[in-house]
């Protein structure tokens, strides 16, 4: 998965900060890979232009920056395979809530990307925990609004953004596109999952009719089709396998279900759910349909979760499933670097240390297609240098860099930290920045 | 012990012998020398726990961690008759014992969590399992939590299996005044009376902030502002004090039977000093508003849950014996909790105050102890010295202080109950698990054998008609 393209940043050009030239070398870290050539011990990086130039021991190298890992551990930058960051604020404050459509949504073509605001505090804040890349995605909130709406199981398109806040920082658009089965989208469909599931179906129909016979549709020498031109054009980057179709779904027959729709129609299909994934990890792994789990949710919350367990990563990866770790649900965007946390656990359950790893980072790459997750020459310098192993719950990242340009680490919660250390009466505080 | 009341015509002499006195966190109003009341009703539906003593438990060498600011390296710890009988070196076991080899094992009090819907949140979630909040009215202080446990919810084993052996129920965070909560030790029952902590006080669920108003207000209703809250706080107090006094003239003068009635019950039992209030209060300046109104109508609040800005007034709450349950790092779901620091449990316990961590998860109920570790991670790197050692009371002792509980438990200290967590390691790392966790002596959960893993009745053929749910 070495993408060594010229850097084509999709939207805006060049990433903010990258000044020509500039070298960067990171000494003496115990230095994760996860690429082939596995770990060093004691390893240097140099990064150039944005890019890693070159893992080695010992690079003998005048960089113009130089960062002691000695006794650090460093890895790729965390990658959260499904967030809203930019999307929203507060949770319970709708005006700051751009991610979830209410009632009648538009459905496939629904692209959040102008709702994206990269000065959001969610960015600075889950930057300071490791996270440099994230996919952005629309929900549907289940409550409310008209159930009977054909395309309310799609939820829209995703794209992906780098972590560093820069108005430029969206590296990659129409990504991916997002619907829900199983319970939810029984929920959504108007209260049976067949119905849900008739209704993703119906929609690929039509889009590929529409693809076989766009110019006919267009002047209007058609049957009339369910779906507007704008969500049958949005699908057709996934009936030709350019996005893939990202569906929430958890219980495993369900999940057959989602591997037969996708066979059918030729689709890269991604599991985001999968809660009893384990229960059919042979046919995801023969399908090579690869999952986005809460591996730390192992609550039977709902008749679709009763078989969730701590071990479900570790028995998803043995079968051959390519398996990344998301933020908890409770706190899946405001506190997404806790996929760490989660894939610690996912560890003390049984997953290979180095799997645990890349289910944080070089796994979500290769679903989505990011140049970044891995550190090996010509990946884009996204490199965290830890205070220990990341996936431990005393660790924390002590240097972050995006396409190779240190980070601050500073947030709101360290602000207000500094501020309130030790807390007395008086007017003091308000003058005290 | 049965009090007063439930028959007509009650007698005076029973009164007397009704000492439930129960301190909250840094010591509650107790009214010294006053007869004892049964405002609480403490005994309308009596604990029925007990655990069966099979044989003493010898802990050798391990690393121990006791709760109250001490790590023992290599230490023994016997377990016997349910109690906390020695804790030293080369201690020889009793006959019969139990004996877990400690080598590379650190051990802690088991984990009190103050603040958990289990059983009334149950799993799976479905409409008909929504009993935690009444939702009916901004007081609904006649409700108990206990009155909505679904002993059968699975969570309760996942939370045994971190290492949870006490944990308090509360109702929801909807009203003003959400009811009484319950402290129920960790074990399986087929009632909710057989998982009751004995003598335990109750809590009474108060909320502050954005949730009554929300609820409230939206349907148009009083409170509808944060005064409103304030105001119908008040209120409540005034008729709570008139109806303790009616009650007290009654008991000291004889005369016409007051009529009961179950709400001002239960917050006459908090102005007695019987009942501990847990104060779900996310915001610095209505914390010191609640602490203010405790003081004008005479009553301590045990405890700030959901205290995400109990750092911005660590100072006030030392001052005034309040404790603050928080999480380690959850924010910006709501406006109120949009000022979260990571430090904030070290903030508040470096200020001299009683500082915890708390779950309101039944996922965060299985990984306390790896919430702790980021909260302490957060205060060193505030530039606070706090070690395991100290770090654990957030899990542990305070707690018990919180639910007025910590003469009994939350600590490893001889005559304590025998609540006592084996981890496979430093309890502060992620890879670390409980793998043996004793209540009152008794080995309720064994990670080694899956005949000492409780599985609830929903859990049966539920995935496997033949196996089991994992």
């Amino acid at each position: 998965m070495k993408k060594l393209f010229t850097i084509c940043v999709l939207t805006l050009g060049l990433a903010t900060g990258v000044v020509r030239g500039e070298t960067v070398l990171i000494q003496g870290g115990k230095v994760h890979t996860l690429t082939e050539k596995g770990s060093f011990d004691a390893a240097d990086i140099l990064v150039r232009d944005g890019r890693i130039v070159a893992v080695g021991l010992s690079l003998d190298e005048d960089a113009d920056r130089v960062i002691d890992a000695r006794g650090k551990v460093v890895t790729p930058g965390v990658i959260a395979p499904v967030s809203e960051l930019g999307l929203v604020e507060i949770g319970a404050a709708s005006a700051t809530n751009d991610y979830a459509v209410n009632g009648a949504s538009i459905g496939s073509a629904f692209d959040p990307l102008p709702a994206y605001n990269p000065k959001s505090t969610l960015i600075p804040f889950n930057r300071a925990g490791g996270v440099t890349r994230a996919l952005v995605f629309p929900g549907i909130s289940l409550w409310g609004g008209d159930s009977d709406g054909l395309q309310r199981v799609f939820a829209g398109r995703g794209f992906a953004i780098k972590l560093n806040g820069a108005f430029d920082s969206v590296v990659k658009r129409n990504l991916a596109q997002k619907a829900y089965l199983g319970e939810a989208g029984g929920r959504l469909a108007g209260g049976s999952r067949a119905s849900a599931y008739a209704k993703i179906e119906t929609a690929l129909f039509e889009a590929r009719e529409y693809r076989d016979n766009r110019a006919a549709i267009r002047r209007g020498d058609w049957r009339e089709l369910n779906h507007s031109i704008d969500d049958l054009e949005a699908l057709q980057g996934v009936l030709s396998g350019a996005e893939p179709l990202l569906v929430t779904v958890n219980r495993a027959s369900d999940i057959l279900w989602a591997i037969e729709l996708a066979d059918e129609y030729n689709i890269k299909l991604v599991i985001a759910g999968a809660a009893e994934g384990w229960m059919v990890a042979e046919q995801l792994a023969a399908a090579e349909v690869p999952v986005i789990i809460d591996a730390i949710n192992n609550l039977p919350i709902s008749f679709s979760t009763l078989g969730a367990r701590l071990d479900n990563a570790a028995l998803l990866a043995k079968a051959g499933v390519k398996v990344a770790i998301s933020g908890p649900e409770y706190a899946a965007t405001h506190n997404l670097y806790l996929a760490r946390q989660s894939a610690g656990n996912a560890v003390a359950y049984g997953l290979p240390y180095e799997e645990g790893l890349r289910s944080i980072s070089a796994n979500v790459a290769e679903i989505f297609g990011l140049e970044s997750g891995t550190l090996d020459p010509g990946a884009v310098a996204d490199i965290v240098v830890w205070s220990g192993d990341p996936l431990e719950v005393t660790s924390y990242a002590e240097e972050v860099l995006i396409d190779g340009v240190p980070q601050s680490l500073v947030t709101r919660s360290t602000r207000l930290r500094d501020r309130y250390l030790k807390p007395q009466q008086g007017h003091q505080v308000g003058y005290k920045h | 012990m049965q009090l007063y009341s439930r028959a007509a015509g009650c007698c005076i002499a029973a009164l007397i012998c009704a000492a439930v006195l129960l301190p909250g966190c840094g010591g509650g109003k107790q009214a010294e020398g006053h007869r004892s009341t049964d405002f609480a009703r403490q005994n309308a539906f009596p604990s029925t726990y007990s655990v069966k003593q099979s044989r003493p438990v010898l802990i050798e060498g391990a690393t121990v961690l006791t709760g109250t600011g001490e790590r023992l390296d290599n230490t023994d710890l016997l377990l016997e008759d349910g109690k906390i009988a020695r804790i030293g070196d080369n201690l020889e076991a009793p006959k019969d014992a139990l004996v877990v080899k400690g080598a590379g094992k650190w051990v802690t009090p088991g984990i009190i969590d103050a603040h958990s819907h289990l059983g009334d949140y149950p799993a799976p979630e479905i409409e008909s399992t929504q009993d935690g909040n009444e939702m009916t009215a901004p007081n609904t202080a006649e409700v108990w939590a206990e009155h909505s446990v679904w002993t059968q919810d699975p969570q309760f084993a996942l939370a045994l299996a971190g290492g949870v052996t006490t944990l308090q129920i509360l109702p929801g965070s909807a009203n003003l005044f959400g009811g009484r909560g319950v402290t129920l030790k960790n074990v399986p029952g087929r009632s909710v009376q057989e998982m009751k902590f004995p003598g335990a006080p109750y809590g009474l669920k108060m909320a502050c902030g954005e949730n009554p108003k929300r609820v409230y207000g939206s349907k148009g209703s009083a409170p509808s502002t944060r005064m409103g809250n304030v105001a119908g706080y008040r209120k409540a107090w005034i008729e709570a004090t008139a109806y303790k006094k009616k009650w007290e003239n009654y008991w000291e003068n004889g005369g016409d039977m007051p009529e009961r009635d179950l709400q001002l019950e239960t917050l006459a039992g908090v102005l007695s000093g019987e009942i501990l209030v847990h104060n779900h209060c996310y915001r610095g300046e209505e914390m010191a508003i609640m602490m203010d109104i405790a003081e004008e109508f005479d009553f301590q609040i045990s405890a700030f849950h959901h205290a995400v800005e109990a750092y911005k007034v660590a100072d006030l709450l030392a001052e005034r014996g309040v404790c603050a349950a928080m999480w380690a790092d959850w924010w910006g779901f709501k406006h109120e909790a949009f000022d979260m620091t990571e430090a904030n449990i070290a903030i508040v316990d470096q200020a001299g105050a009683c500082a915890m961590i708390h779950s309101d998860s039944a996922i965060g109920i299985q990984h306390l102890n790896e919430e702790v570790a980021k909260a302490m991670t957060a205060g060193q790197r505030a530039g606070f010295d706090i070690q395991p050692q100290d770090a654990v009371a957030w899990m542990t002792l305070n707690p018990a202080k919180a639910l007025g509980i910590d003469d009994q438990t939350g600590s490893l200290e001889k005559g304590k109950m025998a609540d006592v967590v084996v981890w496979s390691g430093n309890p502060f790392s992620v890879y670390s698990q409980a793998e043996k966790v004793f209540i009152d002596g008794e080995l309720m959960y064994d990670r080694a054998d899956r005949a000492r893993q409780p599985r609830s009745d929903f859990e049966l053929g539920i995935l496997d008609a033949e196996g089991e749910r994992l």
